[in-house]
């Protein structure tokens, strides 16, 4: 079941209706059985593999539960050994767990490489006459969002960050909440439960601001995002096209995926929100980011933050970040020494995070290369700052501010190369096609040619009307607040309009082709 | 404000929103819908008709409103036709058309068009057909006529419209908001004849006049036969028609059929595809394709059909009734721009 469908719109419209109804601590039963409604389209395959991962991540949490208790009661009694003896029980059994999991989307997700290689080997072996049965593995709807999520869990429990949860249905609930499996916000534990458990009670200007939310979702996602998949499919491979052609496809190809990734977010937290339930932000705005570090703190945010405290801050502050620290400051001086866990720690997370994506080549380049980007970017801030001060640069001039977006723009794209291609030698070709031929004799049938005129005309009307939001919200105005809480007179033509704009502009229905979420497919 | 009073004005506001966002896209299904003469303006511009005031009812195909010109029927006998056709108009559509018509209607007579019985399919070929109904205004028989259109499967996208009219917006224009429809330029008055200018050579159908019969589309039969019950239970007779068309070869074993069918319930009609009836129509001029009558067709055609109406039916002549003002109008809309088909008296 997709979240722009018209059984989703069913789903949720009978799940407000029973949710406001039943008494606010029964209410995760409805939400729980409206989650497996959901999942229910994925397939059984899908469902047992959520099981088991709920199973071993419930049990995980619930052994790691008993061993903080097991290890608390030891001190409190000063018995350092039986302190010690747990703790380490509980670290090996966090890391099997961990491993299990992990180790068990990875099969999911990147088996069919595995599959691939076997194959080709027996198929050398045999001499092409005999070929292995057909095994590759399907991944589940939302694998990674609900690993990650469930992974953290787990670790926050052994972190003493979480209570474990006893009842395993209300676990279910926490690692299969619909519409968030699908695509995110990765969430902790104690962001999410409490409010699984008890929502918020039903505030109208909540309501209301939820289903803007969504509509505008939709708007971002059908309008724009699925407008825009033809073109920037059709640019991918015209290496004959001008190079200003090639270029623009690429930033199109940039604001596609925003489009794409956080209209889908903007429809499952202003569905969360109408049940009464805050999901975590995913996206403020990357394009007005003024550095890439800056970019990645703004682009899906809680797959950074998941990075963060799970794995950067376990890097860094390991006995492998502590040496790797001291011998950088011998080396390197202490400056540099002190940054040298971060940088490795960056290097190796950009680098997970590429191949999170897709399991191809292009994925690596496209992780190292921000891994490499950040990596120097902590390294060199030193001497850039240097640099500024020599150059009495005002850093708050808007002139200085301007560079710093079109730079973050720039080097954005330069890795956008390599997201939209089948190949890193592709992604390098078409690099390469954007530095020739920039000729505009044909530059209007060239355009037309990829796009109707009228289809321009729609995607730059609903572009500059994203803009215009993204701007007055990132100068401090809560414009869905507003519309939500102020007069009616207002709100229901906006509303009235976006969504006649959205049924009629929107691609979908006969004539088009329907585009997944490009972030369902990670 | 208490609590309780708030969420009672939110909930009244609420439920004024979607009144109000029903409303609006259930104008924006119509600005959207093309208004083509051969779609949506039959049965929208049939609304605009006065009351009762129709007395002969056309349903049916190209066939029937390429042929069937009503001014000449209302300009040489005073007959009140009304064309309630479309392009390819399937037995089902023409079923839920004379529901919804006779909501508003009592016609004396119901002319069908037999070609809907050579269509072999079970549902509805071209989307267009269904796009059709949009036009029926009570929403039940609407469903009910998309349902039986489509198969199951496609029913939601084509009730819900907007899956599968969205992609129309292109051809949206000042006009496509104006309600009732233009009607193709053809004013309110129009009663649901379309000219067809072009002429093509054609030469009289070669066949053997056999009572051989072939089987009918199940569905097709279903709903004919569900018309003419309709029909019989509003005590409006039906008369059948074959349209005379060069390609009636292909067409006769299953009109045998359909008369079989039809003589069943009691109900007969004329094939003037028939040589013996001598319709005086010319192969080699009168049609402006293989199927349907050109405007010189349609007139010798008409003539023909409302002496035989005249001669079997009870139906009033109308001339001089101030509640028919707009047949006189389409009429005379209709001979000023074809002036040379004005009977030879009026000449």
């Amino acid at each position: 079941m997709g979240i722009l469908s018209l059984d989703f719109l069913i789903l949720m419209t009978a799940l407000v209706a029973v949710h406001y109804c039943l008494p606010v601590r029964f209410r995760w039963i409805g939400l729980l059985t409206a989650s497996m409604v959901f999942y229910a389209g994925a397939g059984w395959h899908a469902i047992a593999y959520l099981g088991a991962v709920t199973l071993i991540t419930w049990l995980g949490g619930l052994y790691m539960g008993r061993c903080r208790d097991k290890e608390k009661l030891a001190l409190a009694q000063e018995d350092k050994a039986t302190a010690y003896h747990t703790k380490k029980q509980r670290s090996y059994f966090l890391a099997f767990v961990v491993l299990l999991v992990m180790g068990g989307m990875a099969v999911m997700k990147y088996g069919h490489l595995l599959y691939g290689m076997i194959q080709s080997t027996y198929l050398a072996m045999t001499e092409g006459h005999k070929t292995l049965a057909d095994w590759s593995l399907v991944a589940p709807l939302g694998l990674s969002y609900f690993t990650f999520q469930s992974v953290g869990y787990v670790v926050d429990c052994a972190r003493g960050k979480a209570d474990p949860e006893s009842n395993p249905l209300k676990y279910l609930l926490f690692v299969s909440f619909f519409p968030q499996i699908s695509q995110g916000p990765i969430m902790t534990y104690r962001q999410l439960m409490p409010q699984l458990l008890l929502p918020a009670r039903f505030e109208p200007t909540v309501f209301v601001s939820g289903f803007q939310l969504a509509i505008w979702g939709c708007f971002k996602k059908l309008v724009i995002a699925d407008r825009l998949a033809p073109v920037t499919s059709a640019i991918a491979i015209g290496f004959d096209m001008p190079g200003w052609i090639i270029l623009l496809g690429v930033a199109l190809y940039a604001v596609r995926l925003y489009a794409d990734f956080s209209g889908g977010m903007d429809v499952i937290r202003g569905a969360a929100r109408m049940l009464g339930i805050d999901l975590a932000e995913n996206f403020r705005r990357p394009f007005f980011s003024m550095s890439v570090a800056e970019y990645w703190r703004r682009w899906h945010i809680s797959l950074g933050v998941w990075f963060r405290s799970y794995l950067f801050y376990p890097l860094t502050t390991s006995r492998f970040g502590l040496s790797l620290s001291r011998g950088g400051q011998r080396i390197f001086g202490k400056k540099i020494g002190r940054t040298l866990p971060g940088v490795v720690a960056t290097f190796i997370i950009f680098f997970l995070i590429g191949i999170w994506h897709t399991a191809n080549w292009n994925a690596v380049v496209y992780g190292v290369y921000f891994g490499v980007l950040l990596s120097a970017a902590l390294l060199l801030e030193p001497l850039f700052k240097k640099i500024r001060n020599r150059l009495r640069i005002n850093i708050k001039a808007w002139w200085w501010k301007g560079f710093c977006i079109l730079r973050t723009w720039g080097l954005i794209l330069l890795a956008q190369y390599f997201a939209f291609t089948a190949g890193p030698k592709q992604g390098l070709s078409l690099l390469g096609a954007t530095f020739q031929n920039w000729t505009f004799a044909d530059a209007g049938a060239t355009l037309t040619g990829l796009l109707e005129p009228l289809e321009w005309y729609i995607v730059l009307v609903a572009l500059l009307l994203v803009l215009a939001v993204d701007l007055m919200i990132e100068f401090g105005a809560d414009v869905n607040g507003k519309l939500a809480g102020g007069s009616f007179l207002v709100r229901w033509p906006v509303l009235i309009g976006l969504i006649v704009t959205v049924l009629v502009f929107g691609c979908y229905g006969a004539g088009f082709d329907a585009v997944a979420f490009l972030y369902t497919q990670f | 404000m208490t609590r309780t009073k708030e969420l009672l004005a939110f909930w009244l506001r609420l439920i004024c929103f979607v009144l109000l966002l029903c409303v609006v896209l259930h104008y924006t299904i119509y600005v959207l819908t093309p208004k083509h003469d051969y779609g949506i303006c039959p049965i929208v511009n049939f609304y605009q008709q006065p009351k009762e005031s129709v007395d002969v009812l056309a349903l049916g195909t190209s066939c029937a409103y390429a042929g069937v010109n009503t001014n000449v029927l209302w300009k040489e006998y005073g007959i009140a036709a009304y064309n309630l056709c479309g392009a390819e108009q399937p037995f089902w559509i023409s079923y839920y058309y004379l529901e919804e018509a006779l909501k508003t209607q009592r016609p004396k007579l119901i002319l069908l068009d037999a070609k809907a019985s050579i269509y072999e399919n079970d549902y509805s070929k071209r989307g267009r057909t269904i796009l059709s109904t949009y036009g029926i205004r009570s929403l039940p028989t609407r469903f009910k006529a998309i349902a039986a259109s489509v198969k199951p499967d496609d029913f939601i996208d084509f009730a819900l419209a907007f899956p599968q009219l969205h992609s129309y917006y292109p051809g949206v224009v000042a006009e496509s908001f104006l309600y009732p429809p233009t009607n193709e330029g053809r004013g309110p008055h129009w009663k649901g004849y379309i000219e067809m200018d072009e002429t093509e050579q054609h030469q009289k159908p070669s066949l053997v006049w056999t009572s051989t019969k072939k089987p009918l589309n199940t569905r097709q039969q279903e709903y004919f036969e569900k018309l003419l019950l309709l029909a019989q239970e509003h005590e409006i007779p039906v008369m059948l028609v074959g349209f005379p068309n060069p390609d009636y070869a292909n067409d006769h074993m299953y009109y045998n059929s359909l008369w079989h069918v039809a003589a069943q319930h009691g109900v007969d009609g004329i094939n003037y595809n028939d040589p013996k009836l001598r319709v005086r129509l010319r192969y080699s001029s009168d049609f402006s394709d293989w199927q349907h009558l050109n405007v010189k067709g349609s007139v010798t055609f008409s003539r023909r059909l409302g002496s035989d109406l005249c001669e079997r039916y009870h139906l009033p002549n109308r001339h001089g009734d101030m509640a028919y003002q707009t047949w006189q109008h389409c009429t005379d809309d209709w001979y000023t721009k074809y002036p040379e088909y004005l009977p030879q008296t009026e000449e």
